[in-house]
């Protein structure tokens, strides 16, 4: 069950293409902050994927680990004055010394630790932010300066199309790295131990230190798209809605509507709710409950999620057109025979 | 920091006790949890809203309807078992039929989609109000100079009640040893007979409505909102890790130690850092002893 490698090719550019037209032809501010959000949970459901599809990592403190980006950015250029644009990196530099301590002392214990101290170290950092409130203006909020101009583009918060191009290029590296990881060797590894860790640490592969890449390289990810949400929104605060439990839980509804173990399929599911959410004009209220109802019905109905859907209907179309292929060789074999015997 | 204040004696003793209420509250809260974990290696996150639905329940029974508030806690605690067996027969069962060995992890993520529906339900059905009162038994008296609320006297009671009557039920009866010998060897409590599938409903269902009744003893703490679950969860995970997953005893005392420790936290250092002081410990004891302080070494097959 899998495309052939121009179809997936085809496919990637075309969404490419719609990110890239579609928000410009419109420009209207309010599609272009649709577009935004649904590259941004895609881009998060996909490291999220990351951990859990290819290796059984379940990372219940993404969110912590945004935050985390975001006010290491943002408290750089308020305190020392220092570029958002190094910002992005000192966000993910930041995360990923926070993801390297969380693997070394968690990716040797069993799938559920590793999410009750992720989700705890998250907590530490949100309690940890709204309690250093000299440095951090805790609840009160940290206002985040913007781009500055770079090759005589304003990246204003007064110019969104321009910040949902720097978002677009994000994602294509983030995009790009993940998937030239998935598809190597490296990539290999890490799905056989997902499959059978005792099997793959039977022939010689280091589980930890694989768990440790994997993990180490979606926490880097991780700050940079939270370095980039903190210029994007303008303005900080520490709250559980923002950076807490209900943030994770929308990222991982996502992916797992996607479906789990395909990095494309996040952006599927990221269609497939932001777009439903706002194109019913959901109210605030029960967005959460659809979220939390496409949870429940993707896992006991439809595990594999939309990308699994997909794949079926992929699977489903090759065998229709090549049993129809073969079907009319038979037949031109018949109309053969029959030619001959009528010899 | 103002650790002059330890100097006091009666300053100290009311920390104490302060500590002690808290930290039965928070046992309470974490035994459903232990106790689901322990027998179905599962981590159910709508555990916060079942509490929440416990004190709905009761503040509806005992204040809306005015019947005297043990009848509140009991009909919390039967609504909520009726509800935990119905959402194990319904979505949990058919899912671990579904998954086989591997479905702890989407078991989890689905008991996170429970939560998500549960609480913003409430928000909808229920609005953003809280409902609360303010104490189930008034008054209060003084021991040694410290003041002891009648309410906290209620809660030790409770706690005492409640874990010993968990304890005689899965030590004496017929369900209990059926229960322990699921949750230590599933294969072979199937072969003598046992039929498991009824066990994990009744196991769940039992979690839940424990958790039920602690919401409604709890109301005049935490009154009746669509998100207090949050905070009930978190200290019930924190209960859980330091006293052992799946461990019920452990979540008891962990949940005492859990009170004193917020406790004197909050005497001597300022206002919210009791908050990140006992994540840090949550995190060291996840380093250290992953099993939780309180587990001995068990065999599992």
């Amino acid at each position: 069950m899998k495309f052939s490698p121009i179809w997936s090719y085809i496919g990637g550019l075309a969404a490419l293409a719609v990110l890239l037209v579609v928000p410009a032809v419109a420009s209207n501010n309010y599609v272009v902050a649709v577009f935004t959000s649904i590259l941004l949970f895609f881009i998060l459901a996909a490291l999220f994927d990351f951990n859990l599809g290819y290796l059984n990592i379940f990372n219940f403190g993404i969110a912590g680990f945004m935050a985390l980006g975001a006010y290491t950015s943002a408290l750089l250029s308020y305190h020392y004055g220092i570029s958002p644009w190094y910002g992005l990196f000192a966000g993910g530099i930041s995360t990923l010394i926070l993801g390297f301590i969380a693997g070394v002392i968690t990716l040797r214990l069993r799938g559920i630790y590793i999410g009750l101290t992720t989700l705890f170290l998250a907590e530490f950092v949100l309690f940890a932010l709204s309690n250093f409130r000299d440095y951090t203006r805790g609840a009160s909020g940290l206002d985040v300066s913007t781009f500055p101009d770079l090759f005589g583009i304003s990246f204003d918060r007064n110019n969104p199309l321009a910040l949902y191009y720097v978002l677009v290029v994000i994602c294509v590296i983030i995009y790009s790295a993940l998937h030239l990881i998935v598809r190597s060797r490296l990539g290999l590894i890490f799905r056989s131990i997902r499959d059978d860790q005792l099997g793959a640490s039977v022939l010689g592969f280091d589980v930890v230190r694989y768990k440790l890449i994997n993990f180490s390289v979606a926490s880097f990810f991780i700050g940079v798209v939270g370095a980039f949400y903190g210029n994007y929104i303008g303005i900080l605060v520490p709250t559980p809605q923002e950076f807490g439990i209900s943030r994770t839980t929308e990222i991982l509804t996502i992916a797992y509507i996607g479906g789990r173990g395909t990095l494309w399929g996040s952006l599927l599911g990221a269609f497939a709710l932001i777009g439903l959410q706002e194109g019913f004009r959901i109210a605030d209220e029960w967005r959460l409950v659809l979220y939390g109802a496409f949870l429940v019905f993707v896992l006991m109905v439809f595990p594999q999620g939309l990308a699994g859907g997909v794949k079926q209907l992929a699977h489903w179309c090759q065998t229709k057109f090549s049993k129809r292929a073969r079907l009319d060789s038979v037949d031109s074999n018949n109309s053969q025979t029959k030619i001959r015997k009528d010899r | 920091m103002n650790l002059e204040l330890l100097t006091y004696p009666v300053i100290v003793g009311q920390f104490f006790v302060d500590g002690l209420g808290r930290g039965l509250m928070y046992g309470l809260m974490g035994m459903g949890l232990a106790l689901i974990f322990g027998i179905m290696g599962l981590i159910n996150f709508a555990h916060g809203a079942f509490f929440m639905i416990g004190t709905y329940l009761m503040y509806t029974v005992a204040v809306q309807l005015g019947l005297p508030f043990p009848i509140g806690i009991i009909a919390a605690a039967v609504g909520l078992f009726c509800f935990g067996a119905l959402l194990e027969r319904g979505l949990i069962s058919p899912l671990r039929r579904f998954m086989g060995e591997n479905w702890l992890v989407d078991g989890y993520v689905m008991t996170i989609g429970l939560l998500i529906v549960l609480e913003n339900l409430a928000l909808i059905i229920m609005g953003p109000r809280g409902h609360g009162i303010s104490s189930l038994v008034g008054g209060r008296t003084s021991l040694f100079g410290v003041m002891v609320t009648y309410e906290r006297i209620l809660v030790l009671v409770a706690a005492i009640v409640i874990s010993g009557g968990l304890w005689a039920l899965l030590r004496f009866t017929n369900i209990g040893r059926a229960i322990r010998a699921t949750s230590e060897y599933p294969e072979a409590a199937m072969a003598l007979g046992i039929d498991t599938r009824r066990i994990y409903t009744i196991t769940f269902a039992l979690g839940s409505a424990l958790i039920g009744a602690v919401g409604g003893l709890l109301l005049s703490t935490y009154m009746a909102h669509p998100s207090i679950g949050s905070d009930v969860l978190l200290k019930s995970f924190i209960v859980v890790i330091v006293g052992g997953l799946g461990n019920v005893w452990g979540a008891m005392i962990a949940g005492i130690l859990l009170g004193l420790v917020e406790s004197y936290a909050q005497g001597i250092a300022s206002a919210g850092w009791q908050n990140s002081i006992v994540s840090a410990i949550v995190i060291l004891v996840l380093i250290f002893r992953p099993g939780g302080l309180f587990t001995k070494a068990t065999t599992r097959p």
